[in-house]
């Protein structure tokens, strides 16, 4: 048994190195960037490429400076639209930096973690839609917060008759974020992928292009249902 | 006929080097070996507390350390604490899991003391008590010295295991459960046994004995 343990040891000492950052949220190799922010939130950068999850499934690389410089500002300003009460009922403390995050091979804008209070974010992932993948990401964390609230049969009711999602959200390559000219019930082709998607979609245009999804609302009938279903549902999450 | 041959100067010097490295070499091995030399022992007949129902008194290996309860802060779990020192639960508990010059975690009643420690399950033990909820200051700084109660992925799973930090850790803040501070022997905590690439330590150094000042002779 002392064998194994020492076994244990090793291998844990080849994967990791022990730090309170660690202790605390399970990621390694991270340091804090930004810790006294008004809304609660603190900001960690990776300072070296890490693995985390099952058989570490997921890995993320250190963050360059360039893209600390270039971003962290615009990562604020979107965060910061949130407030302190708001966050802790979406379960949002930490933001993780890094640079070519993937989970399963797959690269992915950001991984929420609600048990951690926690999202990593990919900060050299889609360079054009960048901010609003900030938002569609923190959909994932309110959706999670509350799944009752945002229910994702009464969601699928709001397409056409006979339409259907994908089993997964990587199970297609409908991965494109370009916002359709001819919406026809959805924004972008991620949108089709899965509900949780699609709310998601819908929920980053709802904070960072308002004004255009009200054109879109006016000629797509199930537009505009989808975001009247967003905007009622974080109401109630925001009067809870 | 034996020939004497006289040492020259630069064997004698050579000689007396030899003999000042090896006497040298004697006295710093048996100074690093005493890894308590340099910890200031504490009286404590010459300290006044002004509460002493908030005091309870580690002793480790290399001396005494003195901590000072926050129930104002954290009352629930401050007597929660306070109900498994005066049993003695504490009494042989391993310091299983210490991140070098920053913390020191120990508690666990079921798998981690001297009489029972399981290196596999050591972390995952309970107390029969149960779980309790955080109670969680936002204001409180986490600094050195800072004594908290550990805590699963999730709030509201804190039970016995307790940490206690050896530097500043701001990061701590509204994220843990406050429950006191080393306010004496924090030194004989920085002596505790580590390692450099892990936070979990094979063959542990134990806290001989917690208690409530009350308790003390």
């Amino acid at each position: 048994m002392r064998i194994l343990f020492i076994l244990l040891i090793v291998f844990q000492s080849n994967s990791l190195k022990a730090d309170e950052i660690n202790y605390l949220l399970k990621i390694p190799n991270l340091k804090t960037f930004s810790l006294n922010n008004e809304n609660g939130i603190k900001y960690l950068i990776a300072k070296k490429n890490f693995k985390i999850g099952v058989q570490n499934n997921i890995s993320c690389d250190k963050l360059e400076k360039k893209n600390l410089d270039n971003k962290f500002s615009l990562i604020k300003r979107n965060l910061d639209l949130y407030d302190n009460i708001f966050l802790k009922k979406i379960n949002l403390r930490f933001i993780v930096l890094c640079q070519n995050l993937y989970i399963s091979k797959i690269n992915t804008a950001g991984i929420p973690d609600l048990k951690k209070r926690t999202l990593i974010l990919d900060l050299e992932f889609n360079e054009k839609y960048f901010e609003r993948v900030i938002h569609h990401e923190v959909f994932h964390l309110i959706q999670g917060s509350f799944p009752e609230i945002f229910n994702e049969e009464a969601w699928s009711n709001l397409n056409k008759k006979g339409f259907k999602y994908a089993d997964c959200s990587t199970c297609t390559d409908k991965l494109g974020l370009d916002i359709y000219k001819n919406t026809d019930g959805f924004l972008t082709e991620y949108s089709k992928t899965i509900p949780s998607e699609d709310m998601a979609e819908v929920y980053s245009f709802y904070v960072t292009d308002k004004e255009n999804l009200e054109k879109i609302k006016k000629i797509d009938p199930i537009i505009f249902k989808k975001a009247e279903y967003i905007e009622t549902k974080i109401k109630k999450i925001n009067n809870l | 006929m034996i020939k004497k041959i006289k040492a020259s100067m630069g064997e004698k010097i050579l000689f007396i080097f030899l003999i000042l490295l090896a006497i040298t070499s004697f006295v710093f091995f048996y100074t690093i070996k005493n890894k308590c030399l340099f910890i200031d022992k504490i009286d404590l007949k010459k300290i006044n507390f002004p509460n002493k129902s908030n005091i309870v008194i580690m002793n480790v290996e290399c001396g005494m350390v003195i901590i000072e309860l926050l129930p104002n802060l954290s009352p629930n779990s401050v007597e929660r604490f306070k109900f498994f020192v005066s049993n003695g639960d504490y009494d042989g508990s391993s310091f299983y899991r210490v991140i070098k010059n920053t913390l020191l975690q120990a508690g666990d009643l079921e798998f981690g003391n001297i009489e029972n420690i399981d290196y596999f399950k050591v972390g995952s033990g309970k107390s029969k008590l149960g779980p309790i909820n955080s109670e969680i200051d936002s204001q409180f700084e986490f600094n050195a010295g800072s004594v908290g109660l550990v805590r699963g992925d999730e709030f509201n799973t804190e039970d016995s295991e307790f940490f206690i930090l050896l530097k500043n850790v701001p990061l701590f803040k509204g994220e843990y459960t406050p429950i006191g501070k080393v306010i004496y022997g924090l030194d004989a905590l920085t002596k505790i046994k580590s390692s450099d690439k892990t936070e979990y330590v094979l063959r542990p150094d134990f806290l001989s004995d917690l208690k409530l000042l009350e308790q003390y002779n």
